[in-house]
């Protein structure tokens, strides 16, 4: 498959599981904002649950099918259509054909007036997307400008390719994720989005448990900052710089929360309160200006538990699609 | 090897990490046993898949873990060993041939280096002095890609961070905060004071290397003009 870009949208990257074995350099993990959903998009194309795909951000890019092929789409719905033809719906894999052109405006027509929910969209090709790999990854590291498409959001002109061409199995365009096993579809649709905490090395997680928060304007994949409430420089300073984990709730002077995302810094010098569980992480990657969010204190017990429901929930949705799919029986007649 | 500077604290940091802290400031003996620590846990990864890359700082080292394979304890009581063992052993050599950085001190490439000078009663040729001067070694790297954060600036160059970022801070910029100075390895924002500029390329993907200036490595500046 081939698909030209027409316009890249607000911030569309490549993403696969990212640099994690390079933070000791200072070089972002990255990956997906919502590996949720990166996942839910790459198993309905067939792929591994980290395999390259498009990350999209709120207003897609778009995009023609010089040759045509078949998408998997997980994540927020932005609208995706075809022009002038259906719509694309998320948690669906869709046929495309040469000519067509896919659009995720980040408006729905059919819905006129009611917001769209989430932040970012996947869009898995069959065969995951031709990149070459740096330092162990395709996924674009903004902040080292490498990796993905030169190391740069999606433009016009570009060209996003399938490939490595052995896909693992033959493309269909029948498949439909099985939304009861969506946590995260079913998370973000709360208001206030709740995402659970640990406490961090500083003093204050009740202090942001306290409040329902709102997302700031700025929130991209290095950090979603809070507003709304100011937790002052009691809570809120600077630290001697360590390390810092995906999730961490750093609290400059200033007194407004970030949530650490994929891309931020691997060290920083801010105190640290709270740390959000691992598990509603894609949570926070779905996270769009003015969502309101509150913090909810958990122990560490029940946030492992969280995560292994997940990896189960998404085990039990990608054997469902091999069911469906009938590559479970053509994998074992090839293999045999 | 610094001589040992006690147990560390070992606390989780949030549900996949631990963070381990072997003091509440930056001394370069405790950074070198952060750095040391880090990088024994990376030598025993290969046998642990369950253990993230180590990420040392001045006086703590993250210890990320997967959590659904490996228990907080357990992790705890992998870094407790790693942490005795480390007793008695030396440091890395981190003496030897100091990595040099040719600078284009002032002028356009380094904007601020008058200022500099003028802030500490000195003129620009002082504060060039000073910081060619001294012998440098680098702590950790953190910030950016390829960032490294150094030790050893004169106390008497040290110059608080400016107290508005510039927007755009060029690939190569040499820098001075608080106690610190470093080198831009990209094109970013940044709020150091800018003295000079290098063509050394601290950052490269593709290398094998891909970091010029690595943990423990001694570092000196060299007025190319």
């Amino acid at each position: 498959m081939i698909l030209d870009v027409v316009d890249g949208g607000l911030l569309t990257t490549i993403q696969d599981a990212g640099r994690p074995d390079w933070t000791h350099l200072g070089v972002p993990a990255g990956g997906p904002a919502d590996p949720w959903s990166l996942a839910v998009a790459n198993l309905l194309a067939g792929n591994d649950a980290a395999d390259a795909a498009l990350e999209l951000t709120v207003v897609g890019p778009r995009l023609v099918a010089r040759e045509g092929g078949v998408i998997g789409i997980g994540g927020a719905d932005l609208g995706a259509r075809l022009v002038g033809g259906r719509r694309l719906e998320a948690g669906r894999s869709h046929r495309i054909a040469a000519g067509e052109e896919l659009a995720f405006d980040g408006v729905d027509d059919s819905r006129r007036g009611r917001p769209l929910r989430g932040a970012r969209a996947y869009v898995a090709l069959v065969g995951g997307v031709d990149v070459p790999g740096v330092l162990g990854s395709r996924s674009t590291c903004l902040a080292g400008g490498f990796g993905g498409l030169d190391g740069r959001p999606l433009r016009a002109g570009d060209q996003v390719r399938s490939g490595p061409s052995d896909a693992r199995r033959p493309a269909t365009d029948e498949l439909v994720w099985p939304m009861e096993d969506d946590a995260i579809d079913e998370g973000t649709r709360a208001a206030p989005v709740r995402l659970r905490a640990l406490p961090g090395p500083a003093a204050g997680l009740d202090s942001i448990t306290g409040a329902t928060w709102r997302v700031a304007a700025a929130a991209d994949r290095v950090g979603v900052r809070l507003e709304g409430h100011d937790l002052g420089s009691d809570i809120g300073g600077e630290a001697l710089t360590h390390g810092l984990p995906w999730g961490a709730v750093q609290v400059p002077p200033d007194g407004h929360p970030i949530i650490l995302g994929p891309d931020h810094q691997t060290t920083g010098g801010y105190r640290v309160p709270a740390v959000v569980i691992s598990a509603d992480l894609p949570l926070v990657g779905q996270l769009r200006p003015g969502d309101e969010v509150r913090l909810v204190a958990t122990d560490r017990d029940t946030a492992v538990r969280a995560l292994r429901d997940q990896r189960d929930r998404l085990a039990a949705g990608a054997a469902a699609l091999l069911e469906a799919a009938g590559w479970d029986r053509l994998a074992a007649s090839a293999g045999g | 090897m610094p001589e040992a500077v006690g147990e560390p604290a070992i606390a989780p940091f949030g549900d996949a990490a631990l963070l381990v802290t072997f003091g509440d400031r930056a001394d370069p003996r405790v950074t070198a046993q952060a750095g040391a620590v880090a990088r024994l846990l990376e030598e025993r990864r290969s046998l642990l898949p369950a253990l993230g890359r180590a990420v040392p700082a001045h006086a703590t080292v993250l210890v990320p873990f997967d959590p659904l394979n490996l228990d907080a304890r357990a992790a705890a009581d992998l870094v407790r060993d790693a942490v005795r063992a480390m007793t008695g052993t030396s440091a890395p050599d981190a003496a030897g041939d100091a990595i040099e950085i040719p600078v284009h001190y002032g002028g356009p490439d380094g904007p601020d280096l008058e200022e500099v000078a003028e802030r500490h009663g000195m003129s620009p040729a002082d504060v060039v002095e000073l910081h060619a001067g001294a012998r440098y070694r680098v702590l950790f790297l953190g910030f950016a890609p390829g960032f490294a954060y150094l030790g050893g600036l004169p106390d008497a160059i040290a110059t608080p961070r400016r107290p508005s970022p510039r927007e755009r801070v060029p690939a190569g910029s040499v820098g001075i905060a608080g106690e610190q100075t470093g080198v831009y390895p990209l094109s970013m924002p940044g709020g150091w004071n800018l003295i000079g500029r290098t063509d050394a390329v601290l950052f490269d993907p593709q290398r094998a290397e891909p970091a010029l200036l690595r943990p423990g490595a001694p570092v000196r500046f060299v007025p190319a003009r």
